[in-house]
């Protein structure tokens, strides 16, 4: 009898110590820390399917490209949020996924210094799905100045666009690049500017997938997402923290 | 417990080796390659804190009016053991020094040849005003003590000849771009040495953060095909006789621009593009995966640009 207690205790620590308290495979200082601000207490689980695709090292810290794949959990996907550890502002992105569109992302962020990039992605059953990968930097890039800002380039075009559909074997992905500053604010009397909302909209004008930026995507954001039907006619519409909007046909 | 101890102490005494470790020094050994014509050749590596930095050639030629100096290494500390070894082969004076362009391994050993005119082309002078500083700063991060009191020191001239005479040799002055947008190489009419600087790399993977095109750069290769040169000292890499060296930057030229209009016109992610394989064509060469990494980072953009 006693001897089941103990056994029963022994297994209820190991269990708890798995689904509570799972080692980050990042080693990063502030893992505890970020995932209570971004997901509470609720459960997650390291999961080799997310995938953060980054380089080794950032070459440029104001243009790092990042790809977030959650393809293989499609279907059953809730959200997902994107965060840089060490990033004084460590949101990136938060996706809302849509039947049509595949949940691959790709663009570019600031860094300011070597971080963890993670990806979160909830389930339909609330389980967080976490993926990530380690960025090695030199940093500075959040608390650069804008090109923008040595260049008046931009005032006289805000909000234009660039795009194309590149037709894959099974549906096809949308390229684009808009012209804006992403001012992050922390930047000495340069307040903040950048685009907070990105929706992709079907020729209804319903929003398919959505896209929650923040302050460390990088400046001229090039954005890729892929759809599953390449015959479908889409949209792309955008409003930053100033209230701009700016749509385009895709 | 016993090998715990043990493993402790074998730490304890390796942070004490290192700690009483031989003060840092490049050991440079100039390699004579032509008559009065001597090669400091770096390694074929990154930046590194095991390296402090040599992954350069530099050199110098030894005339009768004195020493011509090409390019100073990534250091003060090189930039000392240079001059030290120069005055081991010969008692002439060092009557000048050239920059062949403004990357951190070509100029930080400027400092130890502070009494000596320095001059490089007039853009590769603003091009150092402007950048030089920062490049000191991240070559401390990269390579930490080896850098110890290195400063930039800037040329104090305009190089605005395109000849110059030193006792019994004849330089030929010729102002590139395709590297860094304003790339020195010295050909000396006498041994038939041409210096190309990082116009060519040999054997290493080229570096791109500020070419104005790979093809540009490649059609300058060209150019310098068309030299009739008999040795050919790369910026980094082997020197050799004939030449394969432009031949190789050729190829890999053409490998990376058609890399990259073909990933641009797939739409492909930069994230994706630093994957895709290198081309088996270039088993020779080192780095070409880190270095693909960076060209990717400060060439795709503008190769993206094209195909919207």
């Amino acid at each position: 009898m006693k001897g089941r207690l103990a056994a029963l205790l022994v297994s209820a620590t190991v269990s708890f110590s798995a689904s509570g308290a799972e080692p980050d495979p990042l080693e990063s200082p502030l893992w505890d820390y970020m995932r209570t601000q971004f997901i509470g207490d609720d459960a997650y689980v390291f999961d080799d399917r997310v995938k953060v695709g980054l380089p080794e090292f950032a070459e440029d810290p104001t243009q790092v490209p990042i790809m977030v794949d959650a393809s293989a959990l499609s279907g059953n996907i809730k959200q997902i949020i994107t965060w840089a550890d060490l990033n004084p502002i460590q949101h990136i992105f938060t996706y809302y996924p849509h039947p049509e569109i595949v949940p691959r992302i790709s663009l570019r962020i600031k860094v300011q210094q070597g971080t963890a990039v993670r990806a979160a992605v909830q389930t339909k059953d609330g389980v967080w799905h976490m993926g990530g990968s380690y960025l090695d930097a030199a940093g500075g890039g959040c608390t650069a100045p804008s090109a923008a800002n040595s260049d008046p380039y931009w005032e006289s075009h805000l909000g234009e666009m660039k795009s194309r559909f590149f037709a894959k074997e099974e549906g096809g992905r949308y390229k684009f690049k808009v012209i804006h500053p992403m001012d992050t604010g922390l930047v000495n009397a340069i307040p903040e500017f950048y685009i907070q909302q990105v929706a992709v909209r079907n020729q209804q004008g319903d929003s398919l997938a959505r896209l929650e930026l923040s302050q460390p995507v990088s400046e001229n954001p090039v954005i890729t997402f892929d759809v599953r039907d390449k015959n479908q006619k889409h949209s792309v519409w955008l409003r930053d923290n100033s209230g701009n909007e700016f749509e385009r046909d895709l | 417990m016993f090998n715990k101890k043990a493993l402790t102490l074998s730490l304890l005494l390796s942070a004490n080796t290192a700690a009483i470790a031989a003060p840092l020094a490049y050991d440079l050994k100039p390699e004579k390659i032509a008559e009065n014509t001597w090669v400091l050749k770096g390694a074929l590596e990154d930046f590194s804190r095991k390296n402090g930095g040599n992954i350069v050639n530099t050199g110098f030629v030894v005339t009768e009016e004195g020493v011509l100096v090409i390019d100073t290494g990534p250091s003060l500390k090189y930039g000392q053991e240079m001059k030290a070894a120069i005055a081991k082969i010969t008692d002439k004076p060092i009557k000048y020094v050239l920059n062949t362009h403004h990357h951190p391994d070509h100029f930080l050993g400027n400092q130890a040849f502070s009494n000596t005119d320095i001059l490089a082309l007039p853009k590769t002078n603003q091009q150092l005003a402007l950048h030089g500083d920062a490049f000191a700063d991240n070559m401390y991060r990269l390579v930490g003590d080896w850098m110890r009191s290195t400063e930039v020191k800037l040329p104090t001239k305009d190089l605005e000849v395109d000849n110059l005479k030193l006792g019994s040799h004849q330089f030929s002055l010729m102002p590139f771009s395709g590297h860094t947008g304003s790339d020195l190489v010295v050909y000396d009419r006498k041994t038939g040495v041409l210096f190309a600087s990082d116009m060519v790399f040999f054997q290493r993977a080229l570096t791109t953060p500020h070419t104005p095109g790979l093809n540009i750069w490649f059609e300058e290769i060209e150019k310098l095909e068309a030299i009739d040169y008999k040795i050919i000292v790369p910026g980094h890499g082997p020197v050799s006789k004939d030449k394969s060296s432009l031949k190789q930057m050729k190829r890999y030229l053409l490998w990376l621009d058609e890399t990259l209009i073909d990933a641009a016109q797939k739409g492909l992610s930069m994230t994706e593009v630093i994957r895709i394989p290198i081309s088996d064509v270039f088993p020779d060469i080192k780095l070409t995966r880190h270095e693909f990494i960076r060209t990717v980072a400060h060439l795709y953009p503008l190769y993206e640009d094209k195909y919207f």
